[in-house]
């Protein structure tokens, strides 16, 4: 906007100037006009051919125009603004053409040196493609304004910084407010205040020209709280500045549909307690080794099977209902309360000492004698409470709940009702039987659990008919374990599957290596021992799958299952036996006559041997022959054989032949053998 | 092109009376300012120039420390919501806008941060003319944004006639209570309006069209182009001037804007005002 002064030129030929003037005069894209002032007025003297075209005067009319008629926005004595006398001026006017209408111009007026006389060069502001431009530009603009109006997604749009310029329906509706409360800064009022630091942190990174999302609380008018997703982008407009486009996502319901998936996730769904899992997070959240106050109380009902089994089901969760609301209300405020599964709860509390852990159980007890009416019947509810306070010795949260565990176990053994604190000496046994059933893992998985064979002779005429598979562990530790010990530990861990299989498939493919080792020397058959537990509808599959893996027939194995294993479920026991007789297999009861057998059933089951107890044997020493004879009246008269075990002596063995035993089996007959003797065994003794 | 038709419209043919005072003079300081104060000139200059970026204004405005300072401050106003957020002066830039800068640098350039030199009550006036204009922007379907910085600036020749001709320019003041008498008196002595004034120094900076029509038009009542700015001097009067008659804005907005929705831009004008007029200057 630099001014210029006009000067005349001297060295420019005057067939120039004539050139240019006459260019100028026919011009139709200039438009060129001269003003002078007459009498005092500024009018126009002179227009070239853009001028008539452009203001649709003739050449005589534009003549002594007044200037003011030719921009008449230009009032009063503001016409000087435009007729400086020193400077050329730039001003955008609307210009009157004859017909009266107004075009848009730029005019540049520059004086010449008198100070009397004024070019003037008019530039139409719009041309056609500009307006063109700024029609298209409009209608993009109306319909973004359209889009974003009529969304169903709230959108806000700042054109400077925190400002909003725009905020469309959908907003206004979320928020319970009119956009003109909403505009400007207005709408940060409906942010949570403690979240609106989030947002201006993310508006901040938009403004900078990146990508912005947060979460905000945003506030209604009728004080309802709504959580929404807030995303940010940036509108950056040349030569103005940065703003953002947001849309807002209400995330209330869907949050709200995952805290009640988690609930249920994390709750039973009967008592509306916190589960397993919470339990396992509330101790971990809080557990800290090395200090102490956290303590655990794990119950479990004592007399929950009976309220099942003669008032129903639906009974028996009406009283965990009413077991988990009294838990509820003894318990102090923080202190937790779960359904641990069944009729088991643990209540978790911090800030105690052994005896308030010990107070609030006996609160919990008396709490929990009282009766409840429960299809027309008082129950009153005992639970077995285990107590456990951390120590320095514990190391994991989960130790705490399990040590709590093992003290309701040791409660419930102690009697019903009774209220026990694990104490060290508990504690470390409890560990000691953890690490042994690893440990017993292990040795399955690695088929580091041996077995011996014991031979079974015919009484009549003294040859070996069969063996018995037993197993032995020998741990690199503690050495030899005991059959006694280590099976009941498979049968509480779960392990007693892995080892029965082990058993089974060893005992099979030694009989196919004897086979081949021995030919028509080879044992006839050998006996495996089955745990109660493994007495299920998988027996008879596992027992086929053995034999077909080593080519073996079904006559060469017998099963022997323990009298207490058969009467735990008699009926089903039946089944399988059924299956195992079915395939060819021969079966046994073993250790007869030390359980509580139903006669009546013992006639059903299919079974082809009596296992006389090493017991009974023994008494024969001391002159008692009355139950070993019986057993093998028994057997004879239900058409079994029998097989008297531990048998130790010459004596015994005779007066056992002479009491009709079928077969001996003892330590004095021969003693249990690894596989690899026993084929020595009876290679030797074949000869 | 835009043509307007105006059927019948009066073709003045003769001047107005001669003004009483050379309006040469005031002119011509707008012309010098850009020398004395240079930086605030070139902000004023490159601010307004589509191939100007965040960066080259900041790189501009750092070196005038106390305009820089100024919009620093601005842009962690309440007024933007920033809270304190903005740590560098380029994104201050981006944040208040380079039109808001350039609205400063004027403000600057025009000794307009000197209140020692302005008409009493010159910036609580100022402050209510943009923070009016900026609130009802919407509704007459301008930026807020530029709407402020017209608001900011509109006064600007009356700082202009008040700097070349203080005793005159007061007694006029004094003598007229209405805006439109004060205008009409303002024709008289200089021969033209300090609003008409104020747009003729912003067109000589190079302001677009949208910030300098509206002050040409302020007492043409026919066109919508004053209108906003017209209702925003209403707003501003309201709340600043003794004994101010209301004009109905229904009147002055053609309709546009009914006086029922003015009570809640009165109060937020009032609300903002003062924390805009320390955050402008010092």
């Amino acid at each position: 906007m630099s001014a210029t002064t006009v000067t005349a030129e001297p060295l420019v030929p005057p067939e120039v100037v004539s050139a240019i003037f006459y260019g100028a005069a026919v011009s139709d894209t200039l438009v060129l006009l001269v003003a002078e002032l007459v009498g005092g007025t500024p009018r126009i003297t002179w227009g070239n051919e853009g001028a008539t075209q452009l203001l649709g005067y003739g050449l005589d009319d534009l003549r002594s125009l007044p200037v003011t008629s030719l921009v008449p926005t230009l009032r009063g004595g503001e016409v000087r603004l435009l007729l400086r006398r020193e400077r050329s001026v730039r001003m955008t006017l609307p210009v009157r053409t004859a017909s009266g209408a107004l075009v848009e111009a730029v005019v540049r007026c520059t004086p010449m040196p008198s100070g009397r006389t004024w070019t003037l060069r008019l530039v139409p502001a719009d041309s056609e493609s500009e307006r063109a431009l700024r029609a298209t530009a409009d209608a993009h603009e109306q319909r973004f304004a359209t889009l974003t109006e009529r969304s169903p997604v709230p959108t806000l749009l700042s054109e400077q910084g925190m400002r909003l310029a725009h905020v469309n329906d959908a907003f206004c509706s979320l928020v319970g407010l009119q956009a003109e409360q909403l505009l400007g800064t207005g709408w940060m009022a409906t942010v949570h205040p403690d979240d609106l630091d989030d947002v201006i942190e993310q508006v901040v990174v938009v403004l900078g020209g990146g990508d912005g999302e947060t979460k905000a609380r945003l506030l209604r008018t009728d004080g309802i709280e709504r959580t929404a997703v807030f995303r940010f982008s940036q509108l950056f407009t040349p030569g103005v500045g940065a703003g953002f486009v947001g849309t807002i996502e209400d995330i209330t319901d869907r949050l709200a549909f995952e805290a009640r998936l988690e609930h249920q996730a994390n709750h039973d769904p009967l008592t509306g307690l916190p589960n397993r899992t919470l339990l396992a997070e509330h101790v971990a959240a809080r557990f800290r080794p090395g200090s102490s106050g956290l303590a655990c109380l794990f119950l479990d009902l004592d007399n929950f099977k009976v309220v099942n089994d003669s008032l129903g089901h639906a009974a028996g969760d009406e009283l965990l209902v009413e077991v988990a609301a009294r838990l509820r209300a003894t318990v102090r405020p923080g202190d937790l309360v779960a359904r641990f599964g069944g009729d088991e709860f643990v209540v978790v509390c911090q800030d105690v000492d052994e005896d308030d852990a010990v107070t609030l159980a006996q609160r919990i007890g008396a709490a929990l004698a009282e009766p409840v009416r429960l299809g027309g019947v008082d129950v009153r509810s005992h639970a077995s409470v285990g107590v456990t306070v951390q120590t320095a010795e514990h190391g994991a949260a989960e130790e705490l709940i399990r040590d709590c565990h093992i003290a309701m176990y040791q409660a419930k053994a102690g009697g019903k009702g009774r209220i026990t604190v694990l104490d060290q000496r508990a504690r470390a046994e409890a560990r000691d039987k953890l690490r042994l059933v690893a440990e017993l893992r292990e040795a399955i998985e690695r088929r580091e659990i041996t077995l011996l064979y014991q031979p079974i002779f015919d009484t009549a005429d003294g040859a070996p008919v069969a063996v018995e598979s037993l197993a032995r562990w020998h741990h690199p530790v503690r050495g030899a374990i005991s059959p006694a010990v280590f099976v009941a530990l498979a049968e509480e861990s779960g392990l007693i599957g892995a080892l029965g299989l082990l058993v089974l498939d060893e005992t099979c493919r030694q009989l196919a290596e004897w086979d081949r080792v021995l030919g028509p020397a080879a044992p006839p058959r050998a006996n495996v021992n089955v745990s109660a537990l493994q007495l299920d509808e998988h027996l008879h599959g596992h027992v086929v799958a053995a034999l077909e893996r080593h080519g073996l027939p079904p006559s060469r194995l017998s099963i022997e299952i323990t009298e207490s294993a058969l009467m735990k479920d008699p009926a089903s026991a039946r089944e399988v036996l059924m299956q195992l007789r079915g395939l060819g297999v021969s079966l046994a009861i073993d250790d007869f006559g030390t359980g509580y057998s139903s006669l009546a059933y013992l006639r059903h089951l299919p079974v082809d041997v009596l296992k006389v107890d090493r017991s009974f044997v023994a008494e024969l020493a001391d002159g008692h022959t009355e139950i070993a004879s019986a057993v093998i009246a028994l057997a004879r008269s239900l058409e079994l054989t029998t097989v008297a075990e531990g048998v130790e002596t010459e004596e015994q063995a005779a007066q056992l032949a002479e009491l009709g035993a079928g077969f001996l089996q003892g330590f004095n007959l021969a003693q249990p053998m690894t596989g690899h003797r026993t084929a020595a065994w009876y290679a030797a003794h074949a000869r | 092109m835009t043509v307007t038709f105006l059927p019948g419209a009066p073709v003045p043919t003769t001047l107005a009376a001669a003004p009483s005072f050379d309006l040469e003079a005031v002119l011509a300081s707008i012309e010098t300012m850009a020398t004395q104060k240079p930086v605030a000139a070139q902000i004023v200059s490159i601010a307004g120039s589509d191939d100007t970026d965040a960066r080259g204004l900041a790189r501009v405005l750092g070196s005038d420390a106390a305009l820089a300072g100024r919009v620093m401050k601005l842009a962690n106003s309440a007024y933007f919501g920033m809270r304190g957020r903005v740590t560098s002066l380029q994104f201050a830039v981006t944040v208040v806008g380079f039109t808001t800068v350039r609205t400063m640098a004027t403000v600057a350039l025009t000794d307009l941060d000197d209140e020692s030199r302005l008409p009493r009550d010159f910036w609580r006036m100022s402050t209510c003319v943009a923070l009016g204009a900026s609130t009802l922007a919407p509704r007459f379907g301008e930026r807020p944004q530029d709407a402020l910085c017209l608001g900011l600036l509109a006064p600007l020749g009356v700082a202009l006639l008040h700097h070349n001709d203080e005793e005159g320019y007061a007694e006029l003041s004094a003598a007229e209570p209405t805006a439109a008498g004060r205008r009409a008196a303002e024709v008289r002595r200089y021969g033209l309006h300090a609003y008409r004034l104020t747009a003729v120094a912003l067109e000589h900076w190079g302001f677009p069209p949208s910030m300098v029509t509206p002050l040409g038009a302020v007492d043409d009542l026919g066109t919508e182009d004053g209108a906003l700015l017209r209702a925003a001097l209403e707003v501003a009067a309201r709340l600043t001037v003794e004994d101010h008659e209301p004009v109905p804005v229904e009147e002055l907005t053609g309709g546009q804007l009914r006086d029922d929705a003015v009570v809640p831009v009165l109060d937020r004008v009032r609300a903002e005002a003062e924390e805009l007029r320390l955050a402008l200057l010092d």
